[in-house]
């Protein structure tokens, strides 16, 4: 079984790609287990055509102890499987330890067992890894290989360099690794070559460049995933596409992150500079 | 002068041994113990209640109850708003108290817990079933920023800017002291009252932590600065406050002077003659005034003894530790006596430690080494090699006198290995005069027993 973990500046679209890829993987035959580790319990929507979740910590709190597996778990698009960690209302609370307890708890209900006969677990993490809690799926033992999505703007970049010191410090003590860079693409200037660039340097490579289309946006309003929705279509062949790069990815590192300058100078080099020579 | 803040240069130990401070919401406790009818609910773990129960009864010997809302995991998780409604709804039903005080542990001040937005909530949404809660007053107590005595005089800041109120002004003054024994407090008001002043003195547990015993077991006990009191602390015609190391954002002198115009007189722990001297000088010219005869009395025997015991303590190294007003003081003190207090530590980190030493023993400063954020693994390490003759400080340094095979004279908070730490006196002549008897006692009992001669006339 390998745990997969989906980081990336918040809004960049790491649920719909976590969802589009699940749904290739499922298509091609793969058991997948989805944990969405976000407070606003969103992650598995267009897996689960829109059907409301409840979610762990909503249920541990409702039913105490007593928690089963099949409270937590619903089945989804190609018989992936879904579950929302959920957690606190905004402004109270604490989301981080909320993940915590959701993944020990799912640890402890045997979501992961081998009788699951799972091959992948997906974790996809809310935005920045704002606290120890948002770093529960890639401690020791938990998800081993990390995608980042991002695209050529800046902020992503600016987002994914940090999630890579993020990585480095967990990597070293623990097992996981930097698997590549999705990138969703934003049709910034040159993002194809500025992503793979960025990538090199970081010593891992991008798995996929996802080109944008509006096709994605036609299925997330129908609550579907692109190849649930209209499998033939060519954005449906970009996430599988993506899907088949992970499958069949063998590049797993401990990345080297960019200092300021390095970033800002790849951003001047590939963005700003070679758009106004051309 | 020199001092450290952080450990020793190139140790290699990072992490504090046996912190020379307690929790901040320990503080609190204490401070809420003086308001009379309050009671207590720490918003956080159980354990931090116990804790600072257990501290309090082995010091003071009196029951003492403290409210937990008692997080559990999902509370963590969802933020106890609702653990907090329970506990006030319980509290109330159980205890009817006049007063609630609410402080924080380490654990929800971490989740961010905005009690006042609670308290808002719950107060707005209550239904008919739920018992009229009296006044709750907040604060922020988390104990990895802070010491027990900043937790104390956040307390008194919160009472204060939470409940006083403006309206003509009174006769009265207002006393807030710092960390005080029950008998301090008790001498404290003998005073005001000497000079024929209306004293409100916020908090005042000199009743409710040193009290008699019952024929029926009170689930408040008795005394305590009453609520209309500590509102009509914004209409005093004065306020007096200890602390020389302590910011005015801790000050509730500081607040009502910016508020509702109270003169506030801002003066160290009056510990030693002149720091005394500076309290009485301070309530003289409130009132116009002069020092009661029997105070001045009780000033002119404590100089007499110094004279009498100068023999004994001329020269004395001693190592001071505890809260850093209280160090201070004693430091201030031990300069009159003529003794060196060679090394001054605390767990506080005000980083005016140095300063506020400085304006207290200014013919010694040079040589007083000071330490700030301290633990007792370093003070051991460090008084050590200084040689002391004596150490004063509370009973958590009893090891470190074993160990050093030096006295310990034990004053303030806590004293868990004998009994009337309620009744030891600190402040003023009084005061004063009871830390000489017992300094130069307990040097004066040392060499006997070091002796091997067995003198019997020192």
């Amino acid at each position: 079984m390998r745990k997969v973990a989906i980081y990336g500046k918040g809004g960049i679209g790491k649920s719909t790609t976590t969802q589009n890829t699940v749904a290739a993987l499922a298509e091609m035959g793969k058991k997948v287990m989805v944990v969405g580790c976000d407070p606003k319990a969103d992650s598995t929507r267009l897996l689960l055509n829109g059907l409301a979740q409840k979610t762990v910590l909503d249920t541990l709190r409702e039913e105490g102890e007593d928690v089963e597996l099949e409270d937590i778990r619903m089945e989804g698009f190609g018989n992936c499987l879904c579950t929302e960690s959920g957690g606190p209302e905004p402004g109270v609370g604490c989301a981080g330890r909320g993940i915590i307890t959701s993944i020990n708890l799912l640890e402890q209900l045997g979501a992961y067992h081998e009788d699951e006969q799972l091959d992948y677990v997906f974790y996809d993490v809310l935005g920045d890894v704002v606290c120890g809690g948002f770093a529960m799926p890639i401690r020791e033992g938990k998800a081993q290989e990390i995608y980042i999505v991002c695209s050529g703007e800046m902020m992503a970049m600016y987002a994914a360099n940090n999630i890579c010191k993020g990585i480095r410090k967990f990597a070293e003590a623990g097992g996981v690794r930097l698997g590549g860079l999705i990138c969703n693409s934003r049709k910034v200037d040159n993002e194809s070559e500025m992503i793979e660039e960025f990538a090199r340097r970081l010593g891992s490579q991008m798995v996929h460049f996802v080109p944008r289309d509006n096709d994605v946006q036609r299925a997330e309003i129908r609550k579907m995933t692109v190849i649930d929705w209209n499998p033939g279509c060519s954005q449906a062949d970009e996430y599988r596409m993506l899907a088949r790069s992970i499958d069949e990815n063998d590049l797993f590192i401990i990345p080297d992150p960019l200092s300021i300058d390095e970033l800002e100078s790849l951003l001047l080099e590939f963005g700003v500079l070679e758009a106004a020579a051309a | 002068m020199t001092t450290h803040t952080a450990k020793r240069v190139n140790s290699p130990f990072v992490a504090t041994r046996n912190a020379c401070k307690l929790c901040t919401p320990l503080g609190a406790c204490l401070a809420f113990a003086g308001v009379a009818g309050a009671r207590t609910i720490l918003h956080g773990s159980q354990g931090c209640a116990t804790y600072i129960r257990r501290y309090m009864i082995s010091h003071f010997k009196e029951p003492v109850d403290i409210a937990s809302s008692n997080f559990s995991e999902s509370a963590t998780i969802f933020g106890g708003r609702e653990n907090l409604r329970a506990g006030l709804a319980n509290v109330t039903r159980q205890y009817q108290p006049e007063v609630i005080g609410v402080a924080t542990t380490c654990l929800a001040e971490t989740i961010g817990e905005d009690v006042g937005m609670y308290l808002h909530e719950i107060r707005s949404q209550s239904s008919a079933d739920d018992p009229a809660l009296p006044p709750v007053v907040h604060v922020g107590t988390p104990s990895y920023c802070g010491t027990h005595a900043e937790g104390y005089l956040a307390t008194v800041h919160a009472l204060v800017s939470q409940l006083a109120e403006d309206g003509s002004s009174g006769e009265h003054v207002n006393v807030f002291p710092n960390m005080f024994s029950p008998a301090d407090l008790r001498y404290l008001k003998e005073i005001c009252h000497d000079f024929g002043l209306p004293v409100t003195l916020l908090p005042d547990y000199s009743d409710t932590l040193d009290g008699p015993t019952w024929d029926d077991y009170q689930l408040i006990p008795e005394g305590g600065t009453p609520l209309a009191a500590v509102r009509r602390t914004g209409q005093a015609r004065a306020s007096i406050e200890f602390t020389c190391v302590h910011g005015e954002k801790a000050s509730a002198g500081r607040w009502l002077e910016d508020h509702f115009h109270v003169p506030n007189h801002r003066l160290p722990m009056p510990i030693g003659i002149r720091a005394s001297d500076a309290l009485f000088d301070a309530l003289g010219s409130i009132c116009g005034g002069e020092t009661p005869a029997r105070h001045a009395a009780e000033r002119g025997r404590l100089i007499d003894s110094l004279v009498d015991g100068h023999k004994y303590l001329f020269e004395r190294r001693a190592v001071v530790f505890g809260e850093e007003d209280l160090v201070a003081g004693i430091a201030g003190l031990l300069g009159e006596l003529g003794v060196h207090p060679v090394l001054c530590a605390s767990g506080g980190d005000s980083g005016r430690l140095r300063s506020a030493i400085a304006g207290l023993v200014p013919d010694q400063a040079e040589q007083i080494q000071v330490r700030q954020a301290t633990d007792y693994a370093d003070l051991e390490e460090l008084a050590g090699d200084l040689k002391p003759d004596l150490l004063i400080g509370n009973s958590k340094g009893y090891w470190l006198a074993r160990r050093l095979n030096v006295p310990l004279v034990r004053i303030g908070f806590p004293i868990h290995d004998r009994v009337g730490g309620a009744r030891l006196l600190h402040v003023g002549y009084r005061g004063a005069q009871q830390l000489v008897d017992r300094t130069i006692n307990t040097l004066l009992e040392s060499i006997q027993e070091q002796s091997d001669e067995g003198y019997s006339y020192l």
